[in-house]
Formats: C-alpha cells, sequence, structure tokens
C-alpha cells in the first residue's frame, strides 16, 4: 500500500520561500510603472536574502543528513553550503547586472525574475537526492536562463548565443534523461542511495553506457572539453551579466549534482569516472589555456580560462576517492573560481557604458592611468585566476595539488601546473594591458563613472580575493567539513 | 628589550603597512607624502635591524626570532618565522638594499611615484618574508609574491622593450617556482608537515632526490641565474628602472643560492653529492662563457647583468664545490670556506653590482634619450669627478681587488677550488682576468678620455642623495673587503650545522672526531 | 716628537699607516687645502716613515733584533684556517722598507717641480702616498694574503697612475694593459697562493716553510696520469706572478706602454720599486723555491732571455723614457737570473744599487724632459750638456753605475750576479751567461748612445726652445744629487755586509741550500772592494763594456751614417727590433681580437640565437602557433558544435562500452 506520510516542508523552506515571492514579484512587477522597476530589483534581493537567512540556520542546526519527499530531497551540510554560495553569488551577479541593463533597456523587471526562477532551480540541484530531483532542477535553471540569454533583444549575437545555447542545452537534457532511463532500468531505483548500492551489485557495460551518458550531460553543465563548444559563443554573445550569472552560481550548481551522482551515487565505479574525468579535465585544462592565448575579446578569453579551471575542479574530484582532500579542494577551487569569475566579469559589464561593450581586450588598454582602484582589483582577480600567491587562487591550486599527490597522481599535478604556466601568459597580458600602456585618446578623455553600490561591490569582491588569499583557513575548512 | 617584540613580523608588515599608505596618497600631486612616507618606512625598517642584530647569538645553529602560528589548518600548514647566520644577513642586507633604492626613486621616477615607492616596499616585505620563513608553503608564497611587484616595477617603469622583458621574466620564474611547488608538497606529504626543518634528511631514495633535486633546481637556477636558464636577467636587468636592477642585482638573484643552501642541500644530500660535478660544470660556464658574453655588450646595463651572473656562478660554485671537497678530504672543515666564500660573494655582489646599476642610472638620467649605450658617453671623468672616483671603486670590487668586498668571495670560492681540483680552481680563477676585462674596459670607454659630446659636457656630478647612496655602499664595499670577519663570524656556526646536514650519513659518519661548530 | 721612542711594533703601523694618511688627506682634502699645504702635509709624512724605516733598520741589522711578527686584526677564518693581518718584521723587509721608502721621498720632492703646473697635483700626490703604504704592505705582509693585498695594490696605483692623464688615449690605454698584463701574472699568483692553502692548510710564511721539506717530495698528479711535483708548480704559478709584476718574458708588454705615465712614477713605480716586487717575493720565498731547481732554472732561463733581448730593443728606442724602461727590463732580467741561481742576496743587492742608479737616470731624464717642454724624442735633443750641468752630470753618473763601469754601485750587483751565474751549475746555466755577458755590452751600447744623442752631438732641439732651455729648479736637482751620491758609493759600502760578511746582513731572512750558494763560493776568492775593482779591469765583463760604450761612440756621435748603413743592410733584423718581436701584435690581434671574438660568437649564436631564439621564445611561439591553428575548430556553427559533442561522447562510448 502507498504511504501518504507529507513531507517535511520546512526542510525546503529557502526553495519554498523563493518560489512564493517569485509568484508575488511577477504580480507586482506587471503592476509598477516603469520607473519604479527598481522595487523588482530590490524585491528579487531581497527574497535572496530571506533564503539565505533561511538557509543558515538549517545549517547551524542540521548537522545530520536528512532525507525527505520520499527520498527526492536531501539537507545535508553540503547541499546547505552549497545553496549559500549560490545565493551570495547570485546576489553579487544581480548588483552588478543592475546598471548594465538599465543602461540597455533589456526586459527590466523579468530578467531578475527568470534570475530567481534559476536561483530556484540551482538550490533545487544542490539538495537532489534522486536523478529526478536532479534532472527538474537542472530544467529549471536552464530553460530561464536560455531566455536571459535572449533577453537583450538589440543584439544579434545575443539572438544566435541564445540559439546555441538553447539547442546543445536541450541535447545534453536529452543524454541525462537517456542515462537515467537506463540506469533507471538497470538498478529499479532513482534515488541516488538506491543506485549506490544497485550498482555496487551489478557493475556492468550497461552500467558504463548509463554512466557516460549522465557524464556527459553533467560535463556539458560545466562546460569541459569535448562539450565545451557552447561556452565561448554563449559567453561572448550574451549580454555581459548574463554572462557573468552563467559564469558564476550554475558551476557550484553542476559541481553539486556531479558530487551526487557520481561520488555518492556511483562511488564503486570510481576507477572508470576517474578515468574519463582524466581525460577530461587534462583536455579542459590545455585546450582552454591555449586558445584563450590567441583571444582578442576579454569575454571570450575568460570562457576560455572558465574551461581551463573547470578543468582544474575535476582534479579535485578526480583525486577525491584516494584522497583525504580531494573533493573539498574541488568545492573550494570552483567556489573561489566563481567568486572571481563573478569579479572580472562584473568589471567587464561596469565599463562597459550603454551602446558599446567594452569587451575588447584593447580597452582594457591604461586602466591603470583612468581608474586605479578598478585595474588594482582587476590585477588581483587576474592573478588570483593566474594562481599566484597571495591571492586566493594559489590555495585553490595549491590544495589541489596537495590532494593529487596525496592521490599519487603527481604526474597530473606537474601537467596541470605547466597548463597553469601557459594561462598564467594571457592573465599578464591583461595586466600588461592596463599597467604598462597608456589609454587610446578616446578613452584618456573619458573618465570612468560608477555609482557608489558598483564601486562597493567591486571593492568587497576584490578585497574578499586578497583577504581569503591571506587566511583562506576558514573557507577551507568549511569545504572540508561538509564533505 | 626587543627580545619580546615579534621583530621578523614587523619586518615584513611595516613595509607592506607602508606600501599601503604610500598607495594612498594617491596621484602624483601628493608625491612628496609618498617619498616622505616611504623613506621614512625604510629607514626604520633598517634601524630595526640593529635590535635583530644585536639579540642574534652566533654560537648557536638553532633557528632564531621564532614565531609559530598554526595558519592554514587542513595543510597543517602554519605561519612560522625564524632566522639563522644566513637569514641574518641576507635580510640586513635586504632592508640596507631596500634603503638605497627608496632613496634613489625620489629622484629617479616623477610619474606614479606612489606606485613606484609601493612595489619597492612591497618587494622589500616579500624578500624579507623568503629569508624569514622556516614554513615552505609561507616560503613558496613570498618567493611567488614578490614577482607580482617586480613584474609591475620592470613594466610600469622600464624602458623602451619592457613589456617583452617583463613577460620574460614572470614566465620565466613561475615556470620554475612551479615545480618547486611540487616537490614542497611532495615533501610535505612524505614528512607530514609542510615545516622545511622537517624535510631535512627525509628517507628519499636516490630517484625521489634527483628528481626533487631538479625541480629545486629549476627554480633556483632560474633565480641566480644559471647557464642555460639566465636569458631573462639581461632583459629584465636592462629595461627595468634603476632601481628595480638594484633589487634584481643585490636580492633577487640571492634568493637562488639562498634556496640552494636551504633546500637542495639538506634535504636532498644524496642527490648533491651525486651531481654536484653537474652544478659545478654550470657555475664554471657561467663564470667563463658569460664572462667572455660581458666583455662585447654595448650596452652598459646589459654589460653589468652579465657580469653579475659570472659573480654569481662563483657563488654556486662555493655551494656545491663543498661536496667534493669533503669527499675529497674526509673532513668537514676544509670545506667551510667554501660556503662561506658563496655567502660572502652574495653579500659582496649585492654591493658592487647595485652600486653599478645606480650609476648607470643616474648617467642615463643625465642623457636626453637615457641612453645605456657605452658608445654615447665618453670622458664622464672630466664632468663628474666625484661620480668616477666612486664608480672606479665599485668597478674595483666588481674587478675584484683585494680590499674590496668583491674580493673576499672570489678569493675563498678560489681557495677552496683548488681543494677540488686543479682545473677547476683555474677556470673559476679566469674570473680574474675576464672581470678586469670587460669592467674596466668599459670604465675607460665611458669615463676616460676628452669630453666626447655636448650632453656629457652638460652633466651635473652627484647631488646630495646620489652622494649619501654611494657613501653607503662605497662604505659597505671597504668595511666588508677589509674586514670581512664580523659577517663571517655570524655565517659561522650556521655554516656548520649546514654542512654537517648537507652531507649524506656515508660521509657525515666518517667525520673526524674533533669537528666542532666552534672551529 | 721623539720617534725613536717608539717601540718597535708601533712605529711599524706609523710607519705604513703614515702614507695611507697622506693619500686620504691629500685625496679628499686636497682641493680644499690646496697644493702647498698638500706637498708639505704628504712630504712630512713619508719623510717621518723613512725616519722609521731607518731606525727599523737600525734595530734589525745593528742591534741584530731577532724578526717581529705583529698581528693587528682577524681578517677571516674558515674551518681550521684562520688569516690574519699581520706584518713581518726582519732584515729583508726592514731593507726593503728603508729602500722604498727612501726612493718615496726623493721623487716626492722631485714631483713639486715637476707636476708644478699640472691640474692633477692633489689627486697625484694622493695616488704616490697610497702607492708607498701598499708597497710597505707587501714588503711587510706576514702572509700570502696580505702579500697579495699589496701586490694588487701596487698594481691598482700603478694603473691609476700609468692613467694618471685620461684624457690622453695612450694613456689610459697602456693603464688597462697594465692592469691585464698583471691580472694575467696574479691569475697565476693567486693560483699558486690556492695551491700552497691546500698543500700547507696555513697561508702564514713561517708555518708555510717550515713544513716545505716534509712536502718537498709530495706529487700533484693531474688527470691523465701526468705529474708534478707539487712544491715546483707551487713555485712555477707564484712566479708567474713574478713575471707579471716584474715584466719578465713574455709579460713584459705592458712596462714600455707605462712610460705613458708622468715622469716621477716612472721613476719610483716602473723602475725603482714595485717592478722589483716580483724579486722581493721570490726572495721572500727562498724556503720554497729552493727545493725546486726546476722552477729555479725556468726562472733562469726567463731572467737571462728577458736581460739580453729586452735589452737589445732598448738601443733602437727614440724616446728616452723608453730606453730607460727596456734597461729595467733587462737589469730586471739580471735580478731573475741571480734569482735562478740562488743568489737571493745578490739579487737584492742589484735591486737596492738598480733602484738608486735608475731612479737617478728616470729623474735626470725627466729634468730633461721639463726643460724641453714635455718632449721625449731623443732626435730633438742633442748638445745638452751645456745647458743642463748637473743633470748631465747626475745621468753620466747614473750611466757608468747602469754599464757597470767600476766602482760605481751597479758595478758590484752586476758583476756579482755574471760571477754568479759563471759557477752555477743549474740547467740553462750556461745560456744564462752568455746572456748576461752580452747583456753587458748591450747595457753600455743603449746607455751611452742615450747619453750622447741627449747631452752631446750637435743639438737637434727645435728652433723654439733653443736658448730657452735651462736648468731644472732645485726641488728637481736635491734627489738628483742624493741619488747621484748613492749611486757611486752604495755598491762599495753594501757589497761587504750584504753578500760576504758572516752572517750576511739579509741573514735568516733568505734561505739557501748550502750546495747552491754561489755567493759563498765566490767568496772564497773576494779580497774587498778595491781588490774587486781592481780585478775586473781584467775580467770580460769589463771589456765588453767599453766595447758597448765604444760602439755607441761610433755609431751615434761619430759616424751616425754607419748606422743607417746597418739600417739598410739588415733590415729585416731592424723591422724585427722596431716590432719589438712581435709581441704586441701578437697580443693585439691573437689575444685581445680572439677574446672579443669569442665572445661575439657566444653572445650571438649560442646566446641571442639558440637559447633565447630558440629555446624561450621559440617554445612561446610554438604554443602561440598551435593555438591559432587549434582555434579553426571554434568555426560558430552549430552543427559543427554538435558534432563535436556527439564525436567525443562516442569517442568514450567506444573506450570504455566493449
Amino acid at each position: 500500500m502507498i504511504d501518504f506520510a507529507l513531507p517535511t516542508f520546512s526542510l525546503a523552506g529557502p526553495e519554498i520561500a523563493m518560489l512564493i515571492m517569485a509568484g508575488i514579484i511577477l504580480l507586482v512587477d506587471v503592476m509598477l510603472p516603469e520607473r519604479l522597476r527598481i522595487v523588482t530589483y530590490l524585491l528579487v534581493q531581497a527574497t535572496l536574502v530571506i533564503a539565505f537567512l533561511l538557509a543558515i540556520p538549517q545549517y547551524r542546526h542540521h548537522s545530520e543528513v536528512l532525507v525527505t519527499f520520499n527520498g527526492h530531497y536531501v539537507v545535508d551540510r553540503l547541499a546547505i553550503l552549497l545553496k549559500l554560495f549560490i545565493y551570495v553569488m547570485s546576489f553579487a551577479s544581480f548588483v552588478y547586472a543592475r546598471q548594465y541593463i538599465e543602461e540597455r533597456k533589456m526586459l527590466r523587471g523579468e530578467y531578475y525574475i527568470l534570475g530567481l526562477f534559476c536561483v530556484m532551480g540551482m538550490s533545487v540541484m544542490a539538495s537532489a537526492y534522486s536523478l529526478l530531483t536532479i534532472y527538474l532542477g537542472l530544467e529549471l535553471l536552464s530553460l530561464p536562463l536560455y531566455a536571459m540569454v535572449a533577453s537583450y533583444k538589440d543584439s544579434q549575437q545575443a539572438i544566435e548565443a541564445a540559439m546555441k545555447y538553447f539547442i546543445m542545452g536541450a541535447l545534453a537534457s536529452g543524454l541525462l534523461l537517456y542515462g537515467i532511463s537506463i540506469l533507471y532500468g538497470l538498478t529499479g531505483s532513482i534515488s541516488i542511495p538506491g543506485i549506490a548500492q544497485a550498482i555496487h551489485t551489478a557493475p556492468s557495460s550497461t552500467v558504463m553506457l548509463a554512466l557516460i551518458f549522465i557524464m556527459a550531460a553533467l560535463i556539458f553543465k560545466f562546460g569541459a572539453v569535448p562539450f565545451h563548444m557552447w561556452v565561448p559563443d554563449v559567453y561572448q554573445g550574451a549580454p555581459t551579466t548574463v554572462t557573468l550569472f552563467i559564469a558564476s552560481a550554475p558551476k557550484i550548481a553542476a559541481f553539486g549534482i556531479t558530487m551526487r551522482i557520481l561520488v555518492q551515487g556511483m562511488p564503486s565505479l570510481h576507477i572508470a569516472w576517474e578515468q574519463i574525468l582524466i581525460v577530461i579535465a587534462v583536455l579542459s585544462m590545455f585546450m582552454g589555456n591555449l586558445l584563450a592565448i590567441v583571444q582578442a575579446n576579454i569575454k571570450r578569453m575568460l570562457a576560455y580560462s572558465s574551461i581551463a579551471h573547470i578543468g582544474y575542479t575535476l582534479l579535485g574530484i578526480i583525486a577525491g576517492p584516494n584522497s583525504q582532500h580531494g573533493y573539498s579542494a574541488a568545492l573550494f577551487y570552483i567556489s573561489t573560481y566563481v567568486l572571481v569569475a563573478v569579479g572580472a566579469f562584473g568589471i567587464i559589464s561596469l565599463l562597459s557604458r550603454s551602446g558599446l561593450e567594452l569587451d575588447k581586450l584593447e580597452d582594457y588598454r591604461g586602466l591603470n592611468a583612468r581608474s586605479p582602484w578598478l585595474a588594482f582589483m582587476m590585477l588581483l582577480l587576474m592573478f588570483s585566476m593566474a594562481g599566484v600567491p597571495p591571492t586566493v587562487g594559489f590555495f585553490a591550486k595549491l590544495g589541489l595539488l596537495v590532494s593529487l599527490v596525496e592521490a599519487h597522481l603527481v604526474w597530473l599535478a606537474v601537467a596541470a601546473l605547466i597548463f597553469a604556466l601557459i594561462g598564467a601568459y594571457y592573465y599578464l597580458r591583461v595586466v600588461m594591458l592596463m599597467y604598462f600602456e597608456e589609454p587610446t585618446e578616446a578613452y584618456a578623455r573619458t573618465p570612468v563613472v560608477l555609482s557608489p553600490d558598483m564601486m562597493i561591490a567591486v571593492t568587497i569582491n576584490g578585497i574578499a580575493v586578497l583577504a581569503l588569499g591571506i587566511l583562506p583557513s576558514t573557507l577551507i575548512e568549511l569545504c572540508r567539513i561538509v564533505i | 628589550m626587543f627580545s619580546h617584540l615579534p621583530i621578523l613580523s614587523i619586518l615584513i608588515w611595516l613595509p607592506l603597512l607602508g606600501a599601503v599608505l604610500v598607495l594612498m596618497t594617491g596621484n602624483d600631486k601628493q608625491a612628496n607624502w609618498a617619498r616622505t612616507i616611504a623613506v621614512l618606512v625604510a629607514v626604520l625598517s633598517l634601524l630595526l635591524c640593529i635590535p635583530l642584530c644585536l639579540g642574534f647569538d652566533a654560537n648557536s645553529y638553532a633557528m632564531q626570532y621564532r614565531e609559530d602560528y598554526l595558519w592554514i589548518d587542513s595543510y597543517k600548514i602554519h605561519y612560522s618565522l625564524g632566522i639563522d647566520g644566513i637569514s641574518l644577513v641576507m635580510i640586513v642586507l635586504t632592508n640596507f638594499t631596500g634603503l638605497l633604492v627608496v632613496l634613489a626613486g625620489i629622484e629617479a621616477t616623477k610619474i606614479r611615484v606612489a606606485q613606484y615607492m609601493a612595489t619597492f616596499l612591497t618587494m622589500q616585505a616579500m624578500i624579507v618574508g623568503v629569508f624569514a620563513s622556516m614554513d615552505a608553503i609561507l616560503f613558496y608564497v613570498f618567493w611567488e609574491g614578490m614577482l607580482i611587484p617586480m613584474y609591475l616595477n620592470i613594466g610600469m617603469w622600464g624602458s623602451a622593450n619592457r613589456e617583452y622583458a617583463s613577460i620574460k621574466f614572470f614566465l620565466y620564474t613561475f615556470l620554475g617556482s612551479l615545480l618547486m611547488l611540487v616537490a614542497l608538497v611532495y615533501l610535505a606529504q612524505r614528512s607530514g608537515s609542510f615545516e622545511i626543518q622537517s624535510f631535512y634528511h627525509l628517507p628519499l631514495n636516490l630517484e625521489e632526490q634527483k628528481l626533487l633535486f631538479f625541480a629545486f633546481l629549476l627554480s633556483f637556477a632560474v633565480k641566480v641565474p644559471m647557464w642555460p636558464v639566465h636569458t631573462w636577467l639581461p632583459d629584465a636587468h636592462t629595461e627595468a628602472p634603476a632601481g628595480g636592477s638594484v633589487v634584481l642585482a643585490a636580492l633577487m638573484l640571492k634568493l637562488g643560492v639562498y634556496g640552494f643552501l636551504r633546500f637542495n642541500m639538506p634535504i636532498l644530500p644524496v642527490a648533491c653529492q651525486e651531481l654536484a660535478w653537474v652544478m659545478i660544470i654550470l657555475s664554471l660556464i657561467a663564470i667563463v662563457y658569460i664572462g667572455l658574453i660581458a666583455i662585447v655588450q654595448t650596452d652598459m646595463k646589459k654589460l653589468i647583468a652579465y657580469s653579475s651572473i659570472s659573480h654569481m656562478g662563483i657563488a654556486t660554485l662555493g655551494c656545491f664545490m663543498a661536496y667534493d671537497i669533503v669527499k675529497d678530504s674526509q673532513n668537514l672543515q676544509s670545506a667551510y670556506m667554501s660556503l662561506e666564500g658563496a655567502v660572502v660573494q652574495m653579500v659582496s655582489h649585492a654591493f658592487g653590482s647595485g652600486a653599478m646599476f645606480l650609476g648607470v642610472g643616474w648617467l642615463a638620467d643625465r642623457y636626453y634619450n637615457h641612453s645605456r649605450l657605452i658608445k654615447s658617453y665618453g670622458g664622464v671623468a672630466n664632468t663628474m669627478p666625484v661620480f668616477a672616483a666612486f664608480f672606479m671603486l665599485f668597478a674595483l670590487s666588481n674587478v675584484g681587488l683585494p680590499g674590496t668586498a668583491g674580493f673576499v668571495g672570489e678569493f675563498m670560492v678560489i681557495m677552496s677550488a683548488m681543494r677540488t681540483h686543479f682545473w677547476v680552481a683555474m677556470v673559476a680563477a679566469t674570473t680574474l682576468i675576464l672581470g678586469a676585462s670587460y669592467t674596466l674596459w668599459m670604465y675607460k670607454r665611458v669615463f676616460f678620455g676628452e669630453v666626447t659630446n655636448d650632453q656629457v659636457a652638460s652633466f651635473k656630478d652627484l647631488n646630495w642623495i646620489e652622494l649619501s647612496n654611494y657613501l653607503l655602499l662605497g662604505i659597505g664595499v671597504l668595511w666588508l673587503g677589509l674586514y670581512p670577519e664580523p659577517v663571517i663570524r655570524v655565517l659561522q656556526v650556521t655554516l656548520g650545522h649546514l654542512l654537517v646536514q648537507s652531507m649524506p650519513f656515508g660521509v657525515a659518519m666518517n667525520l673526524p672526531v674533533e669537528f666542532s661548530y666552534f672551529a | 716628537m721623539n720617534m725613536f721612542s717608539l717601540d718597535l711594533t708601533t712605529s711599524i703601523y706609523v710607519m705604513i699607516l703614515l702614507p695611507l694618511l697622506g693619500a686620504i688627506v691629500a685625496g679628499i682634502l686636497g682641493k680644499v687645502i690646496g697644493r702647498t699645504a698638500t706637498h708639505r702635509l704628504v712630504i712630512a709624512f713619508i719623510a717621518l716613515s723613512f725616519l722609521l724605516s731607518c731606525k727599523l733598520v737600525y734595530e734589525m741589522i745593528f742591534q741584530n733584533h731577532p724578526r717581529l711578527v705583529t698581528t693587528a686584526y682577524t681578517w677571516a677564518h674558515a674551518g681550521l684556517v684562520q688569516i690574519d693581518v699581520s706584518f713581518l718584521l726582519d732584515k729583508l723587509s726592514a731593507v726593503m722598507c728603508c729602500v722604498v721608502t727612501f726612493v718615496s721621498l726623493m721623487v716626492y720632492i722631485y714631483t713639486i717641480g715637476y707636476m708644478a703646473d699640472d691640474p692633477g697635483y692633489q689627486r697625484f700626490f694622493s695616488y704616490i702616498s697610497l702607492f708607498t703604504f701598499s708597497m710597505l704592505v707587501l714588503v711587510l705582509a706576514d702572509n700570502f694574503l696580505l702579500l697579495f693585498f699589496g701586490w694588487e695594490g701596487v698594481g691598482l696605483v700603478s694603473y691609476l697612475l700609468i692613467g694618471f692623464w685620461f684624457k690622453r688615449e695612450p694613456a689610459t690605454f697602456g693603464s688597462l694593459k697594465a692592469f691585464l698584463a698583471n691580472r694575467v701574472g696574479d691569475f697565476g699568483f693567486l693560483l699558486g697562493i690556492a695551491l700552497v692553502l691546500t698543500d700547507f692548510g696555513t697561508l702564514q710564511y713561517q708555518e708555510v716553510f717550515s713544513q716545505v721539506p716534509k712536502l718537498a717530495h709530495s706529487i700533484w698528479i693531474f688527470p691523465g696520469g701526468m705529474t708534478i711535483s707539487a712544491i715546483t708548480l707551487i713555485c712555477l704559478l707564484l712566479f708567474v706572478g713574478a713575471m707579471g709584476k716584474s715584466a719578465q718574458v713574455p709579460l713584459h708588454v705592458w712596462l714600455p706602454e707605462s712610460m705613458e705615465g708622468p715622469t716621477p712614477i716612472s721613476a719610483l713605480i716602473h723602475a725603482a720599486t714595485m717592478v722589483t716586487a716580483g724579486i722581493y717575493m721570490v726572495t721572500r720565498m727562498s724556503p720554497l723555491f729552493e727545493y725546486s731547481p726546476a722552477a729555479l732554472s725556468v726562472i733562469l732561463v726567463i731572467g737571462a732571455t728577458t736581460c739580453f733581448f729586452m735589452g737589445l730593443l732598448a738601443v733602437f728606442q727614440f724616446d728616452i723614457k723608453r730606453v730607460i724602461a727596456y734597461s729595467t727590463l733587462s737589469q730586471l732580467g739580471y735580478m731573475a737570473v741571480a734569482l735562478g741561481v740562488s743568489a737571493y742576496d745578490a739579487a737584492i743587492f742589484h735591486l737596492v744599487t738598480h733602484a738608486f742608479f735608475k731612479a737617478l737616470l728616470f729623474l735626470a731624464a725627466g729634468s730633461v724632459i721639463i726643460a724641453l717642454h714635455h718632449e721625449q724624442d731623443m732626435r730633438k735633443m742633442g748638445g745638452l750638456a751645456r745647458y743642463l750641468p748637473v743633470t748631465y752630470l747626475t745621468f753620466l753618473i747614473g750611466s757608468f753605475a747602469l754599464a757597470a763601469i767600476p766602482p760605481f754601485a751597479g758595478f758590484y750587483s752586476k758583476d756579482v750576479i755574471i760571477e754568479a751565474t759563471r759557477l752555477s751549475t743549474v740547467p740553462g746555466a750556461s745560456y744564462a751567461y752568455c746572456c748576461v755577458q752580452a747583456g753587458a755590452f748591450v747595457t753600455a751600447l743603449y746607455t751611452f748612445r742615450a747619453l750622447f744623442l741627449t747631452f752631446h752631438t750637435r743639438s737637434r732641439v727645435d728652433a723654439a726652445l733653443a736658448g730657452k732651455v735651462h736648468e731644472s729648479p732645485w726641488v728637481v736637482l736635491l734627489p738628483l744629487l742624493a741619488l747621484a751620491v748613492l749611486s757611486v758609493v752604495a755598491g762599495a759600502i753594501l757589497i761587504d755586509p750584504l753578500l760576504f760578511s758572516h752572517p750576511r746582513l739579509l741573514g735568516d731572512s733568505v734561505f739557501i741550500i748550502p750546495a747552491h750558494d754561489m755567493v759563498a763560493q765566490l767568496g772564497f776568492h773576494y779580497h774587498g772592494t778595491l781588490d774587486m775593482a781592481r780585478e775586473a779591469l781584467t775580467g770580460l765583463t769589463f771589456w765588453m763594456v767599453i766595447a758597448g760604450i765604444i760602439t755607441a761612440w761610433l755609431f751615434n756621435a761619430r759616424f751616425p751614417q754607419w748606422a743607417e748603413m746597418l739600417k739598410k743592410k739588415l733590415s729585416w733584423a731592424y723591422a724585427v727590433m722596431i716590432n719589438k718581436y712581435g709581441f704586441d701584435a701578437f697580443n693585439q690581434v691573437v689575444l685581445v681580437e680572439g677574446t672579443r671574438e669569442t665572445g661575439n660568437l657566444l653572445y650571438t649564436i649560442s646566446d641571442v640565437k639558440v637559447i633565447d631564439g630558440m629555446c624561450v621564445n621559440g617554445s612561446g611561439e610554438a604554443v602561440r602557433s598551435f593555438a591559432r591553428f587549434a582555434r579553426r575548430m571554434q568555426t560558430g556553427y552549430l552543427y559543427h558544435y554538435t558534432l563535436v559533442m556527439v564525436l567525443g561522447l562516442m569517442a568514450f562510448l567506444i573506450w570504455y562500452v566493449r
């Protein structure tokens, strides 16, 4: 007979809150006159704050794993921490977005609401405990995202990018579904723990089939080689703030589901997925860094660099099974990378003024002369991406290194660092342009004007990169205990 | 009275604080504020070295002024500082040089003064950090951290070809240090802690030792620099502003040798013993090959840069000869001199080349297009007699004339080279001839003869800042040349301990019993 | 102050430091306190230290005070090796100090007149004062380090002084050449010191010498089985240093160039004192050299060669200073020969007398040069005896001394050396004997050629100067006279105590294995100075000298056309002589150019092309070009993208799912 026990809704507090708010905001937004659009923005941010505040106590109280909604939904420290990261990063990306989209008259209110739905999707992904929930969250994230990419209707590029993103995204979802169905057929279960022990009994080539399909989808979400083709075009084509959004929170969510599926769902197959991930990681680090060198457009350059960084993140997961730091290192890496990426794209969006997108590398020529502070922040971010101490990027790489060495994958560590060297080149080039050259006539005359909230945002972002570089201990510790 | 102060931390963080303050002064309207603060900070930190030296116990090889806090607990990384004789000498040198470059910077730069000073203060802090840190990761953080300000310094205030030079500098050194990082992590994983001391005498088999050796070697050899990974240096030196060149020559190059002394030798004794001959040959190549190249340089800074490489060859030679000496004589005593020579050479080279780089910088500043080419000058001695006199002193130190700093290291190393092999000593000794040729030939062409052009004719002699700089350096050069004993006294015990640690057990076993640290 | 109340140690330090003080004051305050004050101060100081040196000689020789070692401070120590700054005072160093300070004093006084109108007056005094300081350190050193300090110190000052007129290209060129040639010598010298340290484990003279007999038979083995006695290797290397400093073939090339410097320093540094440092060093090291016959005969041969062939070149020079310079080379050759035959005392004896008469000759020549307003070419002189009586007289005395006419100083010292060589049995002694005999002839020839061309013959002084030529001021003449007196008497006074008394004046400062002691053998048939002078009249040497003088007279004064004729007949020989056997050409072409070319090749090919071009930039370029190629994949076509995705998927499937 069927068990009608009600799920414990309180556990899903953040998501539910967001859902309700989303509804309200939709209504409000319709009523609002054009000039009061700001209200929508504030409401959305408030929602994120609420969600954040709801998640905090959960973290404090539920140190143990709680499963509900018939085993489809889990609340454990990993989930909560991921959510916290997601909310913070989304908050930041909306802050950066405000000025940009106002200037561009992109569909104002909807932008944030779509974004809010994305966030909801992500936080569902974060605590998804069955393949179904995972798929649900994934789609809930993806669909609004496609719309957001397309939201800048005046831009041909944006539309094209949205198109590509949508089609390939659909393909990826298809692969995922296919993999899920195989797995279900094989194990008769779609819940992570169920699959885990089921596979434990019967690892076969069919399982591998499922594994590969599912991984393909995950890799696509991450945007790693060979499923990275969409990344450059979308990053470049999409409005900068959307790029910023895509580059930030979704990566964390993707990391979440990867942990669920591979690590918790298929621990017994780790030999297999390790090998696959190694190939993917190496390819991503290589191609990403290599192709970034020859880009003239900074958004596209950062797109490739993000591919490379995903490669690094995967290293952590690869080392995970045989080292005590692997997963936490990966989590630390991805979260700090997102912090840095948000900052970098944020600065790009701030510099772009209505009408012209300042997304060529050339546009950064002599930034130090125009706005020393902004240049300094960018410098910090770039060196962090290159992994040079005393920025946080270094400790991210260090963690990976330690875990790789623990896992006796020294050769992989060395390879990773060689690629990092190649990577350093193009990050340095940005610094070079900003600091070593004088601004071109056109820009020299136009000073950089920032609204205070933007300034604060950038400052917090940049300083955080430095501060976490000097005192990373707490964050590392946090990443360690949640896994 | 100062014993209770965390003096090392102060020496690291004070300049950083200073850098922040300087940056706060903002644009060039407040340039003078920036200058004042920078100078004050530099002077203050140099003064702090006095209690540092007074409180230092030269009769103990233990790390002193220990500070130890847990920094990153999940990886067992500590913020742990401490110095022994070598570090002490280098730290004092660093602060001394720091003051020099800041003083020199007062006049040298007119644009973005604040940022200029900030880079120097930051570099000073980082370098002190490197010499003081006892935790591998802390060491690495400082080691890499100093690249950023140096990169900016070369790139922002350098001359025509600065962008190429700065990127080359950064990537070259970055490549090296990345491999070192892997090595450090590997060692930490073997020893269970990042404390450098805990790496000493780990039971590593020869294979591991050799691999690690090369990992470290690449990183340090690039810094020293040793042939054939030296080509970044001529560019960096040449393009960097005078102050930058000074820091490069006087401090950064030393980091390489310091690394050898701190990591390669005590951690990988067997590998060092095995591969000592490689290092000796590389050092000899540096001395002769680079010396020959220096002769034909037409750019003064390039010439001095190459001469630096050649002089550092002496230092590295001194480090690794120790193994052959001990192997031949089965007696640590006889290896002392070679190590002392190496360390003293580092200090003396800092004085000599630093001074020469400053001088060339001043010449270039006086020349309308900042030409560094030898042929643009000639007969400078007529218009700048005082400068010429001082420059002669430093040139002679570069030549290694007895009574100047440059002589001490060379003398000791060549003396002990004879213990390894006649030919080694002979090749090393060619530096007497080569050094004299390139240095004095340049001096002749730049300073002697009739005034060649109205540019030179219009030169003013040293102003008081430049003069004070040269007085400081001149005293240093003569003091170290005439009475090196105090410095050696500080090094003695530390080096003795280092020697014991750096020898493979096999060798260390059959040492004479009467061996004592207080030879 | 009554300096004779000072105890020995203090007086040593005072003697050494006074010149240094003088140098510092003159160098730094010179412009402030003005010319007169400067030279008064400096000369006062040097006079004081001369007096002190006399005191030392008195203590050491007449009071027979034992050797005295005093340590100032510890320079450095490494392991068991300790290197002190310590001074050794014994008979030898005392005598040397006295000579050095005396000649310095003379030259300082002379300088007042010679440099009177030179803008670099104070600088010059500072330099020469510094020179005296370094020379004293060199002489009084008690260990190899300090010796090397003084050694390089005098080299430095000589470099500075040769290039004193730094606006003149030849001067700066000559100075650089001098420094480098000396560096080549020091290269060997330093290796020698290193070898000493390695074999003896110390640098302190006595500790080294005391161990020599023990190590006499130790062998130094090179790879390839070639072996050499350690002592010999040490001695040879040390002597390389001496060759540099004392300008022995083939490292002599710098000395003629050094004549570009002002005349006073030619007298002081490049005749009387510095160039004899090598001789002094070998004498000081006699306990080492005595145990290496091989090294001794090398010294002998090189010395003999220098003695004759360099003397021969003097005959063909027209620059009066260069004539004397080559004669200096030749005389140094004599001293080296003396060392070769273990007649160290004789070497020192000749060193002392030579210091007097050669300084005299230079200063006299200088006085001529002033009189002719810095004209040095003898072809533009002649018949000056009339105008410069005092200078002429002194020059004449100098010439007699140099040409070894009895009973002038030069005669005694040189004759002893020649006789010792005759008796010696060291390999190469016979060759040396021929050389020194021929040398005697040549010496007389060039000396008197110079004398005739300058003072006799018809005046070739150019019209502008004619009549304006007049004798130099007293500050110039005073030193001339003083030195002239010594050039006459020094030999006769010194020969007895120095060579033929028991114990000899230098006593235990010099060590000679009895079997080698030629001077002792000479002693058997030595019966006083006059007797020696009388015997000389029947000896070969004397007639060689006379022949020399006559030849000089015939070819230069009487029948100059003969010289022209010979020049025609033996043009090839003449060419060889004019080109000084081609040493300079060789150095310039092979060594200098060769080095530069090598450097250029290494730089352009190896450094720029291979390492930087191919490896460094090459790798970067490779990465970049590959990237340019790889970006082509990013076509922007959706179907390409999906294709890649699918292919990737396929790849994994094929790889895993079989």
